[in-house]
């Protein structure tokens, strides 16, 4: 373990030179994905994490190639790559089946003759500020539509700077779609607003992009690259991890939600959100009518109750028929007569569905619970490395297998959690009893681990201790290997069955 | 008011007293300092061959501070029986939308003729209350004789 440990420095160093690299580094290419690790298991896929100065130098590139192909200036194969979303084999044969009308519907005017630039017109007067001042400097798009320098820098800022857009800022005459190219918008606009402008553009080219997304982590800078196309999503849970240590789903976004598929994912946080705590009353405070199984609550007065809906007299501790009750009014002994037994049993069933979906739901919950305590482990368990480090002879190094305890049962917490929203969804088959296997496995380890873990440290105890926690470690990872393993392959090979359409 | 709105406006109200649409008006109104040109009021007339023709509607426009930036908001008092009139008489139109199609060199005569146009042809992809949108798409010729009718009570 303490050679992990080596692993991970090394890491770190790597990184920083990583750093320093991206800002001259002329080799990164876009179109060699190369696998970040290299033994791949069928629930890992392949990715690399992108810098700020990555996806700049890969946008350039991009605009490069095509204006090289195309034989046009650098700023409209821009704008035309932009409107194509960065679809360069559409762009490319688009344009050579009808270069007018892609230059048209993306707003570029190649004219090099209409450049934009400031010139002073006699006699103008701009029709925005209706300034017509004979010193006043102007500017017209390659449409020809001239206003004077200041409207256009005040139009520019404000579209920049407080609508947050980039890559569609129109000409500012009525409807007139040129779009205004980079170029024109370093002409005229000031340091901070063109800076902004660019962070904007390169934020687009992420996100229009279907195989770039950044990575969702607070004031995170990188991008993450991965092939895995949209229609995959339902047999594949893409799980990249960036350089700033974020987990989180390709496909969606989502923290780690593996071993459930995105669609299902995106359902049961929706059904959370919509019923838990509904359905938690519901469960604890109301019974159904024996007829009609309208939901009803009991705030006062007898056990006679008759439902507002259908008229059904019936009584609220045997749920059986009022009419059976005689005169006892206000007592009941009929609680094991076979009709109230009936009646009971029937309410039962309908409480079923309720009752299975909280007892996925109260395990989910309480791994995600759980997950936020062991996040305060860790600050435990930096006290108790250090404890260590005093009380014996480890050294630093020695200490870490703590630290990387404490990180795999974050990790198969959050896995956990997403097996009881796969398990709710799943359809009872033969199949089902191995992933429940595996699932009851790998909480097992999970628990005792957390234990071993909680336990207070004993000085002449410690190398016992280490022994079992490395032990533990390596027997949760590889049990959580298993499960992710075994789901991620019978998504392939379409080996669940659902109870939901995961289609639509 | 900043520089460019009240130049701006003095333009378009010079611009609009050398010629206008037959049919419309459009002035700033008058306060205790004189004119205010942040606000305006304005007449639209119904298109001749339409069930709209004969009626004049009267709007009021509101410019903000920031005007051309931003557009200015139209609102018809009273409020008009139309798909694309909110309850409260505010117009909805893509070039009045700062998102959409405003751009800061359209002119109050191009905005009055865009309202002008939008009064026989409702846009239905927007509609902006329930009862004018609902007659249109359910019985057009009650919708007719519904707009006859609001001609008749907006006399020229």
């Amino acid at each position: 373990m303490s050679d992990m440990s080596d692993d991970d420095l090394v890491e770190d160093v790597e990184d920083e030179d990583d750093y320093v690299e991206d800002d001259d580094d002329t080799d990164l290419n876009f179109t060699d994905v190369v696998a970040e690790k290299d033994r791949k298991k069928s629930y890992e896929v392949d990715f690399i994490v992108h810098s700020i100065q990555g996806i700049v130098k890969n946008q350039d590139d991009e605009v490069t190639h095509v204006s090289n192909i195309l034989g046009i200036q650098k700023q409209h194969a821009a704008t035309l790559l932009r409107h194509f979303r960065w679809n360069k084999e559409r762009l490319i044969e688009q344009y050579m089946d009808n270069a007018t009308d892609v230059l048209n519907k993306a707003g570029v005017i190649t004219d090099n003759a209409r450049t934009p630039k400031f010139i002073k017109v006699p006699g103008f007067m701009c029709e925005i500020c209706c300034d017509d001042d004979e010193n006043l400097n102007t500017l017209a798009l390659s449409c020809g539509h001239r206003f004077c320098r200041n409207c256009y820098e005040h139009y520019l800022t404000q579209k920049i700077k407080e609508e947050g857009e980039s890559r569609r800022i129109l000409c500012m005459a009525n409807d007139c779609n040129v779009i205004v190219d980079e170029k024109t918008v370093e002409l005229v606009v000031n340091k901070d607003i063109h800076e902004r402008y660019r962070t904007l553009l390169n934020r687009t080219y992420v996100d229009d992009n279907e195989y770039l997304r950044w990575c969702p982590a607070p004031s995170c800078e990188y991008a993450v690259e991965c092939h895995v196309p949209h229609t995959s999503l339902i047999s594949i849970v893409p799980t990249v991890e960036c350089h700033c240590t974020h987990r989180f789903c390709f496909g969606c976004g989502f923290p780690d939600h593996q071993p459930s598929i995105c669609v299902l994912v995106k359902k049961w946080i929706k059904k959370c959100e919509d019923d838990s705590e509904t359905a938690n009353w519901i469960s604890a405070h109301t019974k159904e009518c024996g007829k009609c199984h309208s939901t009803i609550e009991k705030n006062g007065g007898c056990n006679h109750m008759t439902c507002r809906k259908c008229k059904y007299e019936f009584c609220w501790v045997c749920m059986g028929p009022w009419s059976e009750h005689g005169t006892s009014w206000y007592n009941c002994n009929r609680y094991d007569e076979k009709t109230s037994i009936d009646a009971r049993d029937q309410q039962a069933k309908s409480r079923a569905s309720l009752e299975r979906y909280l007892h996925y739901y109260n395990r989910f919950a309480n791994h995600e619970q759980s997950a936020k305590l062991d996040r305060e482990l860790y600050n435990k368990t930096e006290k108790k490395m250090e404890e260590m480090q005093q009380t014996s002879d480890l050294s630093w190094i020695e200490v870490q297998f703590l630290k990387k305890a404490v990180d795999i049962l974050v990790q198969c917490r959050m896995t956990l959690k997403w097996t009881y929203a796969f398990a709710f969804y799943l359809a009872r088959n033969n199949q089902t009893d191995i992933f429940e296997d595996n699932q009851r496995d790998l909480e097992m380890a999970v628990e005792q681990l957390s234990e071993l873990l909680e336990k207070p440290i004993e000085s002449d105890k410690i190398a016992e201790l280490k022994q079992q926690v490395l032990d533990k470690t390596v027997y949760v990872g590889s049990r959580r290997e298993i499960l992710l393993e075994d789901t991620a392959k019978g998504l392939l090979e379409s080996r669940w069955e659902f109870q939901v359409d995961i289609k639509s | 008011m900043s520089g460019i709105c009240k130049s701006r406006l003095m333009e378009e109200r010079r611009q609009w007293r050398k010629d206008h649409p037959y049919g419309f008006y459009a002035r700033p109104v008058k306060n205790e300092n004189g004119l205010d040109l942040l606000t305006w009021q304005v007449g639209i007339p119904g298109k001749k061959g339409t069930p709209w023709e004969n009626g004049v509607y009267k709007m009021v426009m509101t410019f903000p501070e920031d005007y051309p930036s931003k557009p200015p908001k139209c609102k018809f008092i009273p409020a008009l029986f139309h798909p694309n009139v909110y309850p409260s008489g505010t117009v909805c139109l893509s070039i009045l939308n700062e998102e959409e199609g405003w751009k800061p060199a359209i002119t109050i005569k191009q905005i009055l003729l865009g309202i002008q146009n939008l009064l026989d042809e409702p846009n239905p992809d927007s509609p902006a209350q329930s009862d004018a949108y609902m007659l249109y798409k359910k019985d057009r010729v009650a919708y007719e004789k519904r707009i006859k009718q609001q001609a008749k009570e907006n006399p020229a």
